[in-house]
């Protein structure tokens, strides 16, 4: 069905500038750089986690992928039915709703991601409902089998109830029998699981995964989480300040790290073992919002390697250091 | 619930059934919340107390009040020579008959028309304008709510300025203009009231509920769904807006009875009779400075508008303990 | 843990809470104890009752909470038995207590150096302002904090900072024992480390004795000597950080550590817990693991496993827990 050489998504020059101050009639006069200039492909059957602390523009950029948000530049190119890129970037009206049939989002918070006022069954089958996919029985009959599928059983039990009777991690395996029910290829997930309890956790993980497999669909994995990143994606792209700093295969990544900022992220996650001492790398200062930053690496005023090079010119670009390892920085 | 676990080929009805179910237990529970409150349940019972007053006005009617003697606009009671009395200041006739008695339970007001029938009769008009004021606001209050709240812009602008300027306008002022400009029936009067209050101070309060609604991520995944605008605004934002709507239409309704009273006492509505009307009618004979011995001229009519008035606040009081979990007792 | 009287010790502790539907068993008879300049940390999901016993050491339950049974005791002195005058005098001096939202533990209209100078006036901890400012700013310097923002706003303050002022003021009156409540739960990972790193540093330099508590046993390993796990209102096992990760007797703590993933060591697969933590206005009988824990048994269902000692400082509540033991080696 997809022709393996290109990739399912490809993301090019993606940027998003939000105004900052202004109002009606009067033109804002400075931009937060939510997401600046972004590059990045996700094979199909893929999966990509984005990693970085809040406010790097992880989730913006899951919300331009999902087209929730329009971009202020660049392109998403996403392979259609045929297997032909296609820019929907900017896409509107009719042929925008075909894209939603291709393309889901997963949120975070399970308790508000599902309408209260509305059953299981409506929920879950509203995307078919919108897109007129179906007739109701057979809407019925689609949601009560992938409602099983993600461990709902028995369907019928869980089809009538309100998200308020449900557990936090019924509700999100609610939400990605959602995502799931129009047989999307790609899958935007922010954080599904940071607000569920550990035990609860890894059965979602799980599933996500599988189902993944299963259905041959590739996701973009939104998260702060370096360990959560580890078990759910094959690539991990680090987050700073609306530009990825760093990208590799994950195991490549969390070993040999090579941009600053992920070395001082990695060597800051806790290790769930009190036998091993990890080193501690520290950076001064700490994350604010990127509201019309200078030209020079956006990671300057915190980096331990910073010289006059990275102080006079441009951000650094994404380069190949071998292996499929990027890394945007002037010192390694 | 089990036994639908085998009615897929069934599935249109048997999705009909079990929301008409889901929507059974979800009154149930609000009803159980409800009746916890005592507030609730005094107002509850003040309206069923004059709901059946309005329901039982035609059986009497019908059965044992004789038409020419009881009805409340047109009848009559010869046996009383004059009605009630005649000022404290001529000579007063020994005739018990137009004090609350036996036959008249309420007494007759001044044109000799009995004003428990009268009481009753009314009853069904001031239910009638309440409610439809209030489903008037409620309409427009909630759609320009959601509206404003989902586009915001210019839209919003417009919207939130006109609210503003019906919220800075004197409301009874304006109804009596208008109602001394053009004919007013009741139904009419609801409609103005609903219009008045539905794009003033209800609107606002409806949209700041939208802006909370707007932003949840559920309204985010309609839209990745494929849903337009009115998908969103009418089964997303709309029914979440619901329960403060039917909150604010207890509160309209008490604010229409009101001004439905007030317009009645100026005379300036073209209706035939109501509460407002019957102490027009005592005070038009000259009989409102003397209200403690024409009590019966004054009182049923003014303690039914204050009783209802105050029956559908306290039920709207009690509601929002059921809209708003936030409120509700552990 | 006997060498001598320790300066917490809670013992046999249930606590209900009264709702609409009935009595929930938020702490169904919890006992540990702290010795002086130690830590403890309490690991556990939403529900499992932790946060609860932190607001129990403190006496700050809301209205609906009784405490059934049990005592604590501070420094020797039953907290339970107290009277609202002795607590006042007693809270924030011997304990204290970092919240989970720092946001919400500071008011917006006062300035942040203010909100601790007030808390230093209630327990008479100072005598006039200009050593009430020194005061401050002893404490800004010890949590990392420049004393220049104490004239600061909380919404001035970064997440991080506002958590670091949260803590400030908790050392405020130099308490015995500090609970930290999820401390770090809502800050990115590299604030979290320093404040983590900051908060050891503190209990040490001051020998100060701290409770920490938290849903991820990451966190909890890198600041506590000792952990205890708690399921359901109970504890399931307490024991040395690095006994409980060596040696977990309890099927649920090592389910836990089996549902970690982390980014060191090789990449595993993570185990799964069937079925969810129960509903505690309904606890199931017995063992309240049981229908969870793939060794129960007809003993696990009928009687409540008793808190036992298996040697050295190890206590776990469980019928069968060699199983497990045998199992993963």
């Amino acid at each position: 069905m997809t022709t393996t050489n290109s990739p399912l998504l490809k993301v090019s020059g993606l940027k998003k500038y939000f105004p900052v101050g202004g109002g009606f009639l009067r033109k804002p006069h400075n931009f937060i750089h939510a997401v600046d200039d972004l590059n990045f492909e996700i094979p199909s059957g893929g999966s990509m986690g984005l990693v970085g602390e809040s406010g790097c523009g992880k989730t913006t950029t899951g919300k331009l992928l999902v087209r929730l948000y329009e971009p202020t530049d660049g392109h998403i190119l996403i392979q259609d039915e045929q297997g032909n890129l296609e820019d929907i970037a900017y896409r509107k009206g009719a042929s925008m709703k075909a894209f939603r049939r291709r393309v889901q989002m997963i949120f975070q918070d399970p308790y508000e991601s599902l309408n209260p006022r509305r059953t299981i069954y409506d929920t879950v089958a509203e995307p078919l409902a919108v897109q007129g996919i179906g007739n109701i029985s057979e809407r019925e009959e689609r949601v009560a089998t992938l409602l099983e599928r993600v461990g709902l059983t028995p369907a019928t039990s869980f089809m009538f109830r309100f998200p308020h009777e449900l557990s936090g991690g019924q509700r999100q395996r609610i939400a990605i029998a959602r995502a799931l029910v129009v047989n999307p290829s790609f899958i935007v997930a922010d954080e599904p699981t940071s607000m569920l309890d550990v035990s609860i956790r890894t059965g979602v993980m799980n599933l996500m995964m599988e189902l993944a497999a299963e259905m041959n669909v590739s996701y973009l994995y939104i998260t702060h989480d370096l360990a959560v990143a580890r078990y759910m994606c094959d690539t991990i792209g680090v987050m700073y300040l609306g530009k990825i700093v760093e990208q590799a295969p994950t195991e490549e990544l969390l070993h040999q790290p090579q941009h600053p900022y992920t070395r001082a992220l990695i060597s800051a996650v806790p290790i769930p073992d009190p036998r091993i001492k990890r080193q501690v790398i520290d950076i001064k200062g700490g994350i604010s919002a990127p509201i019309d930053p200078p030209p020079h690496c956006r990671f300057y005023a915190r980096c331990p390697l910073a010289d006059e090079t990275c102080r006079d010119r441009p951000h650094p670009p994404l380069q190949d250091k071998g292996n499929g390892h990027l890394v945007a920085c002037y010192k390694v | 619930m089990n036994n639908t676990a085998h009615t897929t080929s069934s599935a249109p009805t048997s999705l009909w059934k079990m929301r008409l179910r889901l929507m059974r237990k979800s009154l149930k529970t609000g009803w159980d919340i409800f009746k916890e409150n005592p507030v609730g349940m005094v107002g509850l019972v003040i309206i069923v107390f004059f709901a059946l007053l309005a329901i039982l006005h035609p059986i009497l009617m019908a059965t044992v009040w004789d038409p020419g003697t009881y009805d409340p606009i047109t009848g009559y009671d010869f046996k009383t020579l004059i009605h009630p009395s005649p000022p404290s200041w001529l000579p007063q006739p020994d005739n018990p008959m137009y004090k609350p008695s036996f036959r008249h339970i309420l007494g007759t007001d001044p044109l000799g028309r009995d004003v428990l029938s009268q009481l009753m009769y009314s009853t069904r008009s001031e239910f009638l304008l309440g409610v439809g004021a209030a489903l008037v606001t409620v309409l427009i209050a909630t759609t320009v709510g959601a509206v404003s709240a989902y586009y915001g812009g210019l839209i919003d602008i417009l919207f939130m300025r006109m609210a503003d300027v019906m919220m800075m306008l004197p409301f009874i002022a304006i109804l009596i203009v208008l109602s001394s400009l053009f004919q007013f029936k009741m139904i009419h009067l609801a409609i103005v009231y609903g219009i008045l209050a539905g794009f003033g101070g209800t609107t606002i309060v409806i949209k700041s509920q939208a802006l909370t609604i707007k932003v949840k991520s559920y309204i985010e995944a309609a839209r990745i769904a494929g849903g337009g605008d009115g998908h969103i605004i009418f089964t997303h934002l709309v029914p979440n807006l619901l329960p403060l709507s039917f909150l604010y239409m207890m509160f309209t309704v008490t604010g229409a009875i009101f001004s439905e009273a007030v317009l009645s006492f100026f005379g300036l509505l073209d209706i035939r009779m109501s509460w407002g009307l019957m102490i027009q009618t005592a005070q038009a004979a000259g009989y409102l400075l003397n209200s403690w011995k024409y009590w019966y001229l004054m009182f049923p009519a003014g303690l039914s508008i204050t009783l209802l008035c105050a029956a559908f606040y306290l039920v709207g009081r009690a509601m929002d303990e059921v809209v708003n979990p936030r409120l509700r007792k552990r | 843990m006997s060498k001598e009287t320790p300066i917490l010790a809670v013992e046999n502790l249930v606590m209900h809470y009264t709702t609409r539907k009935g009595d929930v068993s938020a702490i169904d008879g919890v006992t540990f104890s702290l010795e002086k300049g130690h830590s403890l940390g309490l690991v556990g999901e939403s529900g499992c009752g932790k946060t609860s016993i932190a607001f129990s050491l403190m006496r700050l339950l809301p209205d609906n909470a009784k405490i059934k049974q049990g005592s604590i005791f501070i420094d020797g002195e039953d907290i339970i038995t107290m009277s609202y005058d002795q607590l006042l005098k007693f809270r924030w001096r011997k304990i204290a207590m970092v919240f989970q939202a720092a946001m919400n533990a500071l008011n917006p209209v006062y300035t942040v150096g203010d909100q601790i100078v007030e808390a230093l006036d209630l327990h008479d901890m100072i005598k006039n302002k200009a050593e009430a400012e020194e005061r401050v700013a002893e404490l800004f310097e010890l949590v990392g904090l420049d004393p220049a923002l104490m004239h600061r706003y909380p919404h001035e303050f970064s997440g991080g900072m506002r958590q670091r002022a949260v803590i400030a003021m908790a050392l405020s009156c130099e308490p015995d024992i500090i609970i930290a409540d999820e401390p770090t739960t809502a800050l990115d990972v590299i604030v979290q480390d320093r404040i983590l790193r900051e908060m050891k540093k503190i209990q040490q330099k001051l020998g100060m004795s701290m409770i920490y508590i938290s849903h991820d046993i990451a966190v909890i390993a890198e600041v506590s000597d000792h952990i205890g796990v708690m399921y359901a209102g109970r504890m399931a096992e307490l024991a040395s950080g690095v006994d409980i990760f060596e040696r977990p007797l309890h099927p649920y703590t090592y389910a836990l550590m089996r549902a970690f993933p982390s980014i060191k060591g090789e990449k595993h697969d993570l185990t799964t817990l069937p079925g969810e933590p129960p509903d505690l206005l309904y606890p199931p009988t017995g063992c309240r693991f049981h229908p969870r824990c793939p060794f129960a048994t007809d003993i696990c269902k009928e009687k409540q496993p008793p808190f036992e000692n298996v040697g050295g400082e190890h206590y776990v509540a469980c019928w069968h827990p060699m199983e497990v033991h045998n199992d993963h080696h």
